[in-house]
C-alpha cells in the first residue's frame, strides 16, 4: 500500500489560496508515481510557498528566500541517487530574487523539479509586485508600472531545462507534475495561483491577467555528479638532497624585478629551490598588479641558514632589475647597503656602484631576469651553478632555463669582487 | 625540505580529513585553493556567485557530503545570509577566508587581517561559528584537519581564517614532520526514537542524519524551529533549541582550543598575535630576548568563540601588545572592546606586513 505523502487535509494557507490546490496535486502525483515519503526531499523557500513542510511526510529542508533551487541543486548532486526525488517549491517572489539559481539549475539540467507557485505578488509582506507580476495584473491593481514580467518558462528552456511549463487549470496540475517527476533532469512548472488576501480571487479572473499556458522541452541528459579518486598534491617524503654549498652565512634577501611575461616568478622559485638544494631555508613570494599580463612583476626570495619566520624584506641585500617597469617598482626599496644588478638599458647615475650586464641582449626577454640573478649569485659564490642547473632540471622549460644559466656566468660586468 | 605554499597544504589536509566536495568561485587571493581543489577534490564545482556557492554547499552537506570553499571579503560578504542558514540548520562545512586589504574591493593582491569582527558579528543575534587561524605551515595542515573535525563533530560551519601571505608565499618546508591525517568519520549516530533532526544528546549536538535517509525522516530548517525541524515561533522549545546553538560550541570549546604560548619566567609583558603577523612576533620575541627583555608570546589559533583558556593567559600579564595587520586592532577590540586601557597596546599597520622591528620598537621604553 502506498504511504501517504500528505499527512493532513488541513492546509496551512489562507482559505481559497491556490497553493493548497497545487500541493495536494503534487502529493497525489508523487503517490501515484510510487514514491515513498522518504524517497522525496522537499526544498521549501521563504514566503507562503514555504509553509508546506509540516503537511508532508517527506524529508524537508526549509531555507532562505529565493535560494531553494540552489539548495536543491546541492541536495540533488550530493545524493546523486536517481531513486530519490528532489522537489523545490517557491513563489514568484522567490523566483525573482533567486532567478540566477533557477537559471543555473536549468543550465546544468540538474535532476530536480522546481515548482513556482505564481500568485503574481509577495503575499506575506502585503501584496507587493514581483518580477513575475504581469502588466495586466498591475493595471488592475492600479500599480503605475508597465514593466513586463520575466517569462521564467522560456528563460528556463533557453537555459537548458529538460522541461518547463506554465499551467493555470487545476484539473491539469497532477498530470503536469507527474510528467515533471518522470523527466530526468531539470523540470520547471510555473503554476498560476489565486491569492484571496491580496491578489486574484477567482479562476476566471486569473485567466485574464496571466500569460497563456506553455509547455517546452528538450532532450538532454541530466547532470550527474561523479566523485573521482584523486592522488595527493604532494608526497610527505623526507628532505630533498642538498649536495651543494653556499657561502651565505646567515640570510640573504633578494628582490627580482622585471615585467609580466619575463619569467620573474619562475626565476624566483628556481633560486629558492637552488637554495634548498644548498642546505638553506628559503621563502619566495610574488607581487604583481591584478592584471597579471601587463606591468611590473616583482618577486622576493629569502635564503637563510635558519628557519625563516617573518617573510618580509625590510632591507634587501640585492635588487636584480631587468626592465623599467620592474625598476620603477623596486627603486624605493634600495637601501644604503643594497647591491644593485641592472640591465645595461637601466644605466642610472644615481647608482654609481651598480653592476650592469647586457642581460636582455644576451638572454632575451624571457631569459634576462634569470641571467641577471644567476650570474650575480654564481659570481658572488652564493649559489653554485650546478645547484641552479639542478633546480631548473624539473621545470617545464628546463632546457631553455639551463641554457641561460650555462651562459650567464660572466654576464655581470663591474668591479671584480 | 621542499618549496611549497599554504594553499596546497590546506587543500591536501582537507581532502585527507574527508572533505569531498569543493564549490568554488574564483577570487584573489584565494584562487590557488580553487586550482588545487580542481585537481584534488573528488568533486569540484564552479559556482556562478558566492551566494550560490554557499547554498550548493549547504545542499551537499545536508545530503551527507563535506563541502569546502575558499573566498575573500567580497565573497564572504555575499555568503553571510547563507552562513546564517548553515549555522541554523547545523550543517558541517568549511569556509576558508583569505584576507586581503579592504575596505570594499580594496587591493586583491595585498594581504591583511581585517575580517575578524565581521566573522564575530556575522550571525544575527551574536551567535558564533568556530574560527581557526593558521600561523605557520604546520598550522595549515593541523588546523585544516581540526576544522573539518570540528565541523563534523559539532554540526557547524567552520571558518579557516588565513591571509594572502599565508597561502600565496612559498616556503621551504619539511613535510615529513607532519602528522598523518585520519579521515574524520561521522560516528554512527545514536538515535533516540522517534528521530528528530534537532534533538540533541548530552553534548548539545544532535546526531546528524542526512536528507534522503531510508529509515528516518529528516527535517532541516533555517527559520526558528523546534526539535523536529519544523517552524515554531518563540515557543519555549524553539528558544531552547536556539540557545543550544551557542551552548554546544561554548560548552565544548576545550575540545577545539588551539594556541601557542612561549612563556618566559617572570615576564610581565606579553605579545599577542595571530595569523600572518605571528611570524613577525616570533622574530620580535627572539630579538627582545637577545636584548635581555623578559617577554612572552601568545599566538591565538582558535579566534572564535574566544576560549576561556586564552582569557586566563591574558589575565596573567599586565602589559599586552596586540600585533595585527589592520588599523583599529580587531583582536584587541574583540577581547577588550573599545575602552582605552593604558597597558593594552597595539602594533597595527595596513598595506604591508608588520615587521619584527616595528614590534620591538613598542618595547623600547
Amino acid at each position: 500500500m502506498t504511504q501517504p505523502i500528505l499527512v493532513t487535509k488541513d492546509m496551512p494557507f489562507c482559505p481559497g489560496c491556490g497553493h493548497g490546490v497545487a500541493v495536494k496535486n503534487l502529493a497525489k502525483a508523487l503517490e501515484e508515481a510510487g514514491f515513498r515519503p522518504l524517497d522525496v526531499i522537499i526544498v521549501s523557500d521563504i514566503g507562503c510557498a514555504g509553509l508546506v513542510d509540516p503537511i508532508l511526510a517527506t524529508h524537508t529542508i526549509h531555507g532562505l528566500h529565493g535560494r531553494a533551487p540552489a539548495l536543491a541543486l546541492g541536495v540533488s548532486l550530493g545524493l546523486s541517487n536517481p531513486g530519490k526525488k528532489v522537489v523545490a517549491i517557491q513563489g514568484d517572489g522567490g523566483a525573482t530574487i533567486g532567478l540566477q539559481h533557477l537559471l543555473e539549475a536549468a543550465r546544468r539540467n540538474v535532476d530536480m523539479v522546481l515548482i513556482v507557485l505564481n500568485n503574481l505578488l509577495y503575499g506575506m509582506t502585503g501584496g507587493q509586485m514581483s518580477g513575475l507580476s504581469t502588466q495586466a495584473f498591475k493595471a488592475e491593481k492600479h500599480v503605475d508600472d508597465d514593466t513586463p514580467p520575466f517569462d521564467i518558462v522560456r528563460l528556463a528552456h533557453e537555459a537548458g531545462a529538460a522541461g518547463s511549463a506554465r499551467i493555470s487549470a487545476p484539473g491539469e496540475f497532477k498530470a503536469y507534475f507527474q510528467e515533471a517527476l518522470a523527466t530526468p533532469g531539470f523540470s520547471l512548472i510555473e503554476v498560476a495561483c489565486l491569492c484571496p488576501s491580496h491578489g486574484v480571487k477567482k479562476l476566471k479572473e486569473l485567466a485574464e491577467v496571466i500569460p497563456g499556458d506553455l509547455k517546452l522541452s528538450r532532450q538532454r541528459p541530466p547532470a550527474r555528479a561523479s566523485y573521482r579518486d584523486t592522488g595527493p598534491l604532494f608526497e610527505k617524503g623526507g628532505p630533498l638532497p642538498a649536495p651543494y654549498s653556499s657561502c651565505i652565512r646567515e640570510r640573504l634577501g633578494i628582490v627580482i624585478a622585471g615585467s609580466a611575461g619575463g619569467g620573474v616568478q619562475s626565476v624566483a622559485r628556481l633560486v629558492a629551490n637552488a637554495g634548498i638544494r644548498s642546505g638553506l631555508h628559503a621563502t619566495m613570494k610574488g607581487e604583481y598588479p591584478i592584471t597579471v599580463g601587463t606591468g611590473f612583476s616583482l618577486a622576493e626570495v629569502i635564503l637563510s641558514r635558519n628557519r625563516i619566520h617573518y617573510t618580509g624584506l625590510e632591507a634587501p641585500d640585492v635588487i636584480v632589475a631587468v626592465t623599467e617597469d620592474g625598476m620603477a617598482k623596486a627603486r624605493s626599496r634600495v637601501k644604503p647597503n643594497t647591491a644593485l644588478v641592472l640591465d645595461s638599458a637601466l644605466r642610472d647615475a644615481a647608482f654609481p656602484d651598480a653592476l650592469y650586464g647586457n642581460f636582455h641582449k644576451e638572454a632575451g626577454k624571457q631569459g634576462a631576469a634569470l641571467a641577471a640573478a644567476a650570474s650575480w649569485l654564481i659570481r658572488e659564490g652564493l649559489l653554485e651553478r650546478e645547484a641552479l642547473l639542478e633546480a631548473a632540471r624539473g621545470h617545464q622549460h628546463g632546457e631553455a632555463l639551463m641554457e641561460v644559466i650555462e651562459k650567464a656566468a660572466g654576464m655581470v660586468r663591474g668591479l671584480p669582487v | 625540505m621542499q618549496l611549497i605554499d599554504g594553499s596546497k597544504i590546506i587543500t591536501e589536509a582537507c581532502v585527507r580529513a574527508g572533505a569531498d566536495v569543493y564549490v568554488g568561485y574564483p577570487i584573489t587571493p584565494s584562487n590557488w585553493f580553487y586550482a588545487y581543489a580542481q585537481k584534488r577534490f573528488p568533486l569540484f564545482l564552479a559556482g556562478p556567485d558566492e551566494i550560490s556557492v554557499l547554498q550548493w554547499m549547504a545542499g551537499f552537506s545536508a545530503a551527507g557530503r563535506l563541502p569546502v570553499t575558499a573566498t575573500s571579503f567580497p565573497g564572504l560578504a555575499l555568503m553571510v545570509e547563507s552562513l546564517n542558514m548553515a549555522h541554523m540548520m547545523e550543517l558541517p562545512m568549511l569556509i576558508i577566508v583569505t584576507q586581503r586589504l579592504g575596505p570594499s574591493t580594496g587591493s586583491a593582491t595585498t594581504g591583511a587581517q581585517g575580517d575578524l569582527l565581521l566573522l564575530r558579528g556575522a550571525i544575527s543575534g551574536g551567535y558564533q561559528i568556530p574560527v581557526f587561524c593558521p600561523s605557520s605551515f604546520e598550522d595549515c595542515w593541523n588546523l585544516a584537519y581540526e576544522a573539518v573535525k570540528t565541523a563534523v563533530n559539532y554540526r557547524t560551519p567552520v571558518v579557516l581564517l588565513t591571509s594572502k601571505e599565508m597561502v600565496m608565499t612559498y616556503r621551504s618546508f619539511d613535510l615529513s614532520g607532519l602528522p598523518e591525517i585520519k579521515k574524520v568519520e561521522n560516528a554512527e549516530p545514536e538515535v533516540a526514537l522517534p528521530y528528530q533532526s534537532y534533538r540533541a544528546g548530552a553534548d548539545g549536538v544532535p546526531p546528524f542524519i542526512p536528507l534522503g535517509d531510508e529509515s528516518y525522516q529528516v527535517r532541516l530548517n533555517a527559520s526558528t524551529h523546534g526539535r523536529a525541524g519544523l517552524i515554531q515561533k518563540e515557543s519555549p522549545e524553539a528558544m531552547a533549541n536556539t540557545r543550544r546553538l551557542q551552548d554546544k560550541l561554548e560548552g565544548n570549546i576545550s575540545e577545539f582550543t588551539f594556541f601557542e604560548l612561549d612563556e618566559e619566567d617572570g615576564a610581565g609583558q606579553l605579545i599577542v598575535s595571530y595569523g600572518i603577523s605571528a611570524d613577525a612576533a616570533r622574530d620580535a620575541l627572539a630579538g627582545l630576548r637577545r636584548q635581555g627583555k623578559k617577554v612572552s608570546l601568545l599566538i591565538i589559533k582558535t579566534l572564535l568563540p574566544v576560549p576561556p583558556a586564552i582569557l586566563s593567559i591574558l589575565e596573567r600579564y599586565e602589559k599586552q601588545v596586540f600585533v595585527e595587520e589592520n588599523l583599529p586592532g580587531l583582536l584587541r577590540e574583540l577581547i577588550y572592546g573599545q575602552a582605552r586601557r593604558a597597558h593594552i597596546r597595539s602594533v597595527n599597520k595596513i598595506g604591508s606586513m608588520i615587521a619584527p622591528s616595528e614590534i620591538i620598537k613598542e618595547f623600547a621604553v
